[in-house]
């Protein structure tokens, strides 16, 4: 069977954490040369899994490793049609209780990361785009970036800046054969999830972590909230050229949890 | 005072949200016609004109606007609620929430835009429920989208005469609001969690909404057309998802 994203090229930053894998997997399914870039190979993940795809050290903060990065890919491909900026963090707190650290490292890896690695991606995207099938970025948002959870400050700020930077970069580069999207997830389970959920911020009121898990999917639509192979499975269509038409928006994916008003308790 | 010298008419003005933009108006120095489906309402001040209208009524919306001809600013408030899901709607409900909130903001803006003064500004009272959903009330959320949807085409439309804004108010401490907690298990809780989604930890009153109401027909919101004001104590700002309350 032959993958839609056959021939294609892409790398995926944060490609050993709980998004980012499930992305990997999928463009490795659809036929895609795939570099996973994560600052080790386990990433977040609990171990290492040897899924095929081509690993780069990459801590998307440090311009020095974007550019080693995009050479390596030029080396061995001289092209890159796929760039997903998945690479993120989450600083559970209020702004008076972020530090400034805290905050810069927010603002660093969320917005910095989107910015280096996509600025240095862009010569081997042009290159890409020659072939006539348009090249695509695609960025994380959040659904935090149009709504807050509480104590969620400097995420919520460094989605919204990821919003207006995905629109930024549709504008300047669409010329250029280049497409540029954001996915917006809802809940995922991911590692980043799992520890929102044991970590502070959690509240918590006596429940146990299941009780809780269940409260929060009971509040969606869905009654349910996202697997990462759900997010991935946007992404594929976003990197395909199904999608060539599909530019400068922010696609919000999220079991339908952003669609309704604040259930109260009636 | 800021709406001295100019003439209102407010829908749906005998109580709640529209009455105290009635109230306000006043207050600010504006002579206000209002009305509503039946009689005068009690406790209506004595300088407030009355009209008995149904503003679904597009040959009662008319007559109306020919005696109000030249009326600075239009609130179209009037509003109907209906607790469906789209499977338990019927066609009498849809006549009556469309009839109400879509063909009422229609004809009361088709009668009077052709007369408003330079300057005149159109308020419509919108909802969060026309940005996101609220469960049980499929017509009355699509009603409100159509009113967001009016409001910017007759902004673009009608420009630079006449100004059109919408308010889209949340939870207003109403008669409605209190029958809704009370038709709960524990009316109590029910109250105190509602009040917890709140970031000012109290909900609105006709007053706050009247006051937004007060600054777009005054000619401070000169610039302001087009856009939809949302009024909701921070509500709809936050997830539907609060952990610290489950």
């Amino acid at each position: 069977m032959t993958g839609i994203l056959e021939g294609k090229t892409a790398l995926v930053t944060g490609g050993r954490g709980g998004i980012g894998h499930a992305i990997v997997a999928r463009f490795l399914r659809e036929g895609a040369r795939v570099y996973a870039a994560d600052l080790t190979p386990q990433g977040s993940l609990a171990e290492h899994d040897d899924d095929g795809s081509q690993f780069v050290k990459l801590d998307v903060t440090q311009e020095a490793d974007a550019i080693a990065a995009m050479e390596r890919v030029q080396a061995e491909t001289g092209k890159l049609d796929i760039l997903v900026n998945a690479a993120g963090i989450e600083i559970e707190k209020t702004i008076e209780e972020t530090t400034l650290d805290e905050w810069n490292r927010s603002f660093a890896v969320n917005c910095t990361g989107t910015f280096l690695t996509s600025k240095y991606a862009l010569p081997l995207m042009r290159t890409a785009a020659k072939s006539g099938a348009s090249a695509s970025i695609i960025n994380f948002g959040s659904y935090d970036g149009f709504i807050a959870d509480p104590g969620l400050a400097a995420y919520c700020a460094t989605k919204g800046a990821v919003h207006a930077l995905t629109r930024a970069m549709a504008c300047d580069h669409g010329p250029e054969g280049i497409r540029v999207n954001a996915i917006c997830p809802g809940y995922v389970d991911t590692p980043m999830l799992q520890s929102f959920f044991t970590g502070d911020g959690s509240g918590g009121g006596g429940k146990t972590i299941d009780q809780l898990q269940q409260a929060v999917r009971d509040v969606h639509p869905m009654r349910t909230y996202g697997t990462p192979d759900d997010i991935a499975n946007l992404v594929n269509w976003l990197a395909s050229d199904e999608a060539r038409y599909a530019s400068g928006q922010l696609w919000v994916l999220d079991g339908g949890l952003s669609a309704q008003v604040q259930q109260m308790r009636l | 005072m800021r709406l001295v010298g100019k003439t209102a008419f407010v829908t749906g003005g005998r109580q709640g949200i529209g009455r105290g933009i009635v109230d306000a108006f006043r207050a600010e120095g504006a002579a206000v016609a209002t009305c509503g489906r039946g009689a005068r309402p009690e406790g209506l001040d004595d300088s407030v004109t009355w009209y008995e209208l149904d503003v679904a009524d597009a040959k009662a919306v008319l007559a109306i606007a020919e005696l109000t001809s030249g009326t600075d600013i239009l609130v179209n408030n009037a509003g109907v609620q209906v607790e469906k899901t789209v499977v338990d709607s019927t066609d009498a409900d849809w006549d009556l929430v469309m009839g109400a909130n879509c063909r009422g903001v229609f004809n009361m803006c088709r009668a009077f835009i052709p007369a408003m003064p330079q300057g005149g500004s159109i308020i419509n009272i919108g909802s969060i429920s026309g940005k996101v959903a609220d469960p049980s009330m499929a017509l009355y959320n699509a009603s409100k989208a159509f009113v967001h949807g009016l409001t910017r085409s007759i902004a673009v439309d009608h420009g630079p005469g006449v100004r059109c804004n919408a308010i889209c108010p949340g939870w207003i401490e109403t008669g409605m609001l209190e029958a809704g907690f009370d038709l709960s298990n524990d009316p109590q809780a029910a109250r105190a969690d509602a009040l917890a989604r709140h970031a000012t930890r109290r909900f609105g009153k006709p007053a706050d909404i009247a006051a937004m109401a007060v600054w777009l027909a005054s000619d401070e919101a000169a610039f302001a057309t087009g856009q939809l004001f949302t009024i909701d104590g921070g509500m709809t700002a936050a997830s539907p998802i609060n952990t610290g309350l489950f």
